[in-house]
């Protein structure tokens, strides 16, 4: 435990933080998947989680939208603290937008209603508006065609890039990744990886899980490996490549590469 | 020229094709192929045989037609049935028009349509008995023709232009006109009792005090459906809300239109009612408009408990007969003091608070309405001497029943299916509780038992305890299918729905519902069928139902004595067109539903 102690010498930004966790333990009845993570990601921070399956990285970004409930340990996002009170979640899960594995596009709306719904009953915009910026959304994606369709008609590619509109419609300060290209066919982990690194340009604060080598070595300001429910080792991109510290990363990246 | 017969040609030689690689493709299945037709003849032969028998006097169901729509309900108010009937179906037409139904018909399928109804036709022609009348057999032969030439002329027009479709529109107008043409000059027959002897003028047409009323509704249908479809993109809205504010609330007041006392005490209503609501509705509204401001929380607190405590008195008082009190007041009262007492929690500006007034507002005026509806004496008893039955009742029974069974069916699976265990529980024992026990003992449990257990000076119609004791049973079982539908949304769909932000209701409303209902579709029809036929058990508790009319009303009237088979045939024959339309209907919605949907 003393070896992981994370943030020492980790390019810590001077940027203000939006996420804070401090200690946060995790069990699954008597499975322990975090044990004690500290974290912080400041404005404008893209940092890449990577470790093998199981380490407990999607846990952790679902614990700081609280699709997952943390029982020990404090996570601050945007100075607000995450605690049981509801409307408390439902204004940070509206701050923070979400892209899952499986897009978990709404199959029964088309496109354009799954972009508008959170902007016009989370938000309460004119349903005229929220439609425009729909409508720019999908053109920043790149599938304004297909706003009529229901998400069934699209490709894996396609619906992950409306999930990623549709997460951004609701205007977020900061949007999580959980494996965003890991269901999807190789010759359509392009299309998404472009539209998060057009994100990550923009400089929008974001957490990314991910397998996309390259991508993370690309866009990532900072990179965190985790293993077993606990952060290994935090460094910048060039250090965490070039000259990881942990034994356990060397392997790992060993094993990847 | 030449095209168009080559066209033919080829839809022949199709048509021969699909004849010979599905019903002739091996012998096995040439076997089952003339196992099977030699079945549907016999069965055929024998249903004809049984409907025609010699001893088959089907002037009994002519006679008795008005008996078995509405059973004895007076003639002199027979104007209330038409217009509750003339309102459904013109706001049917405008909703029609307003959401722009316009299914594509293909003239293929309206041709595959004529041919196959002109071949039963022609084959209930050759297989009927020979004591059936002429008259039937040269009609089917007449039909069977006819139809035969429009198939053909359809499919010849289809072959030239391949994907040509009717618009409903079209449809709906011609079949109205053809509906109209047939009312005014098929001559049916003009049947009825004189003197005690059954009579029919075969030459007339059915009765004018019958097909009047119709041509004004059907010429309003179809006027309102032109006329909704026209409207602008701005109007139509307005109207759609309009329609939706119908379906929900206008039921209740055609059941009311039905089944009002004609000597109904209007000045009671005026003098008593009205008042009483009112008063709740802005009342009420004022007072939680006033308290749901968040630096009176504490007031409202104080009132709340106040006003608790006098609504629970009142209770007690009704109880032990200190002090009487209309029922309703009692009921608005303690509702009132629940909400002022759960009103800090919601607490909000100045627009959320006149929201929950006006929502108080609109929820006391629909609930006095229903209970002074439930309340008041009409001159509907189920027990002798009946005044409305047959069809009418039928309909009316199971499309209320429908009606408030499926939001509490789905309130109960949502319950069901909720994080809270209280909720929960409650929900699970409604539903054992109520599927455990027949339907027949809920109907007398709730006309025999239930008045026994009201406080005095309250009543309830028959009408009203069955309406409640099958509403109850059957949402039970809607709960469960409805909770089917809604396990099969993914765990993905609810967390997407809370990384937007919704809150627990809007996720409920917007996400799960719809994707639920949708898969449960098919047994919410199946439940909505069976609702529809069993309605028949009213029969044993004194109601008039179709059944019991034709099971045991016509076959004793003398002129009619023992007369039971053309009966029962033509009720099942009503039974059946009405679960076909339901699960045709069903389908259609389900393939809409599931276009390009995963």
């Amino acid at each position: 435990m003393s070896s992981t102690k994370p943030n020492d010498n980790t390019g810590q930004s001077p940027r203000r933080n939006m996420i804070t966790c401090r200690g946060v333990k995790k069990w699954f009845g008597d499975f322990q998947a975090l044990k004690g993570v500290d974290l912080d990601v400041g404005e404008q921070e893209v940092v890449v989680v990577l470790g093998p399956s199981g380490s407990g990285k999607s846990t952790l970004i679902r614990c700081i939208n609280r699709l997952e409930v943390h029982q020990e340990g404090i996570i601050e996002v945007d100075g607000v603290e995450l605690t049981n009170d509801l409307r408390n979640i439902e204004k940070i899960r509206s701050e923070v937008g979400m892209v899952f594995q499986l897009f978990n596009l709404f199959p029964h709306l088309s496109v354009l209603d799954n972009i508008t719904l959170g902007p016009i009953w989370v938000r309460k915009k004119a349903r005229v508006e929220a439609e425009k910026t729909a409508m720019e959304l999908l053109e920043r994606v790149g599938i304004p065609e297909q706003a009529a369709k229901f998400p069934g008609q699209l490709s894996g590619g396609q619906q992950q890039r409306v999930a990623i509109a549709r997460a951004l419609a609701m205007e977020p300060k900061i949007m999580l990744f959980d494996e965003p290209t890991s269901a999807l066919d190789p010759e359509m982990i392009a299309e998404v990886l472009d539209v998060m690194r057009d994100l990550a340009r923009r400089g929008m604060t974001m957490v990314i899980v991910t397998h996309e080598m390259g991508f993370a070595r690309e866009v990532a300001d900072r990179l965190v490996f985790m293993e077993s429910g606990e952060i290994v080792e935090v460094g910048t991109t060039e250090q965490f490549f070039s000259a990881p510290r942990e034994e356990r990363t060397k392997k790992f990246l060993s094993q990847i590469l | 020229m030449t095209t168009v017969i080559n066209a033919n040609v080829s839809s022949q030689k199709s048509w021969f094709k699909w004849v010979r690689d599905n019903l002739f493709s091996s012998v096995a299945g040439t076997i089952q192929t003339f196992a099977f037709a030699a079945l549907v003849v016999v069965v055929l032969r024998w249903l004809l045989g049984v409907a025609f028998a010699e001893k088959n006097d089907w002037t009994a169901v002519a006679t008795n037609m008005r008996l078995l729509v509405s059973y004895n309900y007076p003639l002199s108010q027979f104007i209330r049935i038409w217009v509750a009937a003339g309102v459904l179906l013109v706001c049917a037409a405008a909703s029609l028009g307003a959401w722009r139904f316009d299914p594509a018909l293909t003239v293929k399928r309206m041709a595959r349509t004529f041919y196959s109804v002109a071949v039963v036709a022609a084959l209930c022609a050759l297989l009927m008995p020979s004591s059936a009348p002429g008259v039937l057999v040269r009609t089917l032969w007449l039909v069977s023709t006819v139809l035969a030439i429009a198939g053909f002329a359809a499919s010849a027009v289809a072959s030239k232009r391949n994907n040509l479709t009717v618009s409903f529109g079209a449809l709906l107008t011609s079949s109205v006109v053809g509906l109209l043409a047939i009312l005014w000059f098929v001559p049916f027959g003009n049947y009825g009792v004189v003197g005690g002897s059954p009579f029919a003028n075969p030459g007339d047409t059915v009765a004018r005090s019958t097909k009047e009323p119709w041509t004004v509704i059907f010429t309003l249908v179809l006027f309102t459906f032109w006329a909704s479809r026209a409207l602008g993109t701005k109007t139509v809205a307005i109207v759609r809300s309009a329609l939706l504010a119908f379906w929900l609330v206008g039921p209740a007041f055609l059941i009311f239109v039905v089944l009002r006392d004609p000597a109904f005490d209007w000045q009671r209503v005026w003098a008593v009612d009205v008042p009483l609501a009112a008063g709740f509705a802005f009342g009420g509204g004022l007072l939680v408009y006033l308290l749901a401001k968040p630096t009176r929380s504490s007031l409202a607190r104080l009132v709340g408990v106040a006003l608790s405590a006098f609504a629970i008195l009142n209770w007690v008082a009704g109880f032990f007969g200190w002090y009487g009190m209309l029922q309703k007041v009692r009921i608005s009262m303690l509702l009132l003091a629940i909400l002022v007492l759960i009103l800090p929690a919601f607490a909000g500006s100045q627009s959320k608070r006149l929201r929950i007034a006006v929502a108080w507002g609109g929820f006391i005026l629909v609930l006095h309405w229903l209970i002074t509806a439930i309340n008041t004496p009409s001159t509907l008893v189920i027990s002798a001497p009946p005044f409305l039955g047959g069809f009418t009742l039928t309909f009316a029974i199971s499309y209320y029943v429908v009606l408030a069974s499926f939001p509490l069916g789905v309130l109960l699976a949502l319950a069901r299916t909720s994080d809270l265990p209280l909720f929960r529980m409650m929900s699970t024992a409604y539903i054992e509780v109520f599927r455990g026990v027949p339907l027949i003992t809920i109907l007398f449990l709730f006309t025999v038992m239930l008045p026994l257990f009201l406080p005095r000076g309250m009543a309830v119609s028959d009408l009203a305890a069955v309406f409640a004791g099958y509403s109850i049973f059957s949402a039970a079982y809607l709960a469960e299918n409805v909770r089917g539908g809604l396990q099969s949304v993914r765990q993905g769909q609810y967390e997407a729905a809370n990384a937007l932000g919704l809150t627990v209701f809007q996720r409920t409303l917007l996400i799960v519902l719809p994707q639920g209902l949708r898969v449960s579709i098919p047994n919410l029809v199946g439940q909505g069928i069976a609702t529809l036929k069993e309605t028949s058990l009213i029969a044993i508790i004194g109601g008039f139902d179709l059944l019991r009319i034709a099971n045991s009303t016509i076959p004793n009237q003398p002129q009619f004595l023992g007369q039971k088979r053309p009966g029962l045939l033509f009720i099942a024959m009503v039974y059946f067109i009405l679960a076909y339309t339901m699960s045709k209907s069903s389908q259609r919605l389900e393939r809409r539903l599931d276009a390009g949907r995963m």
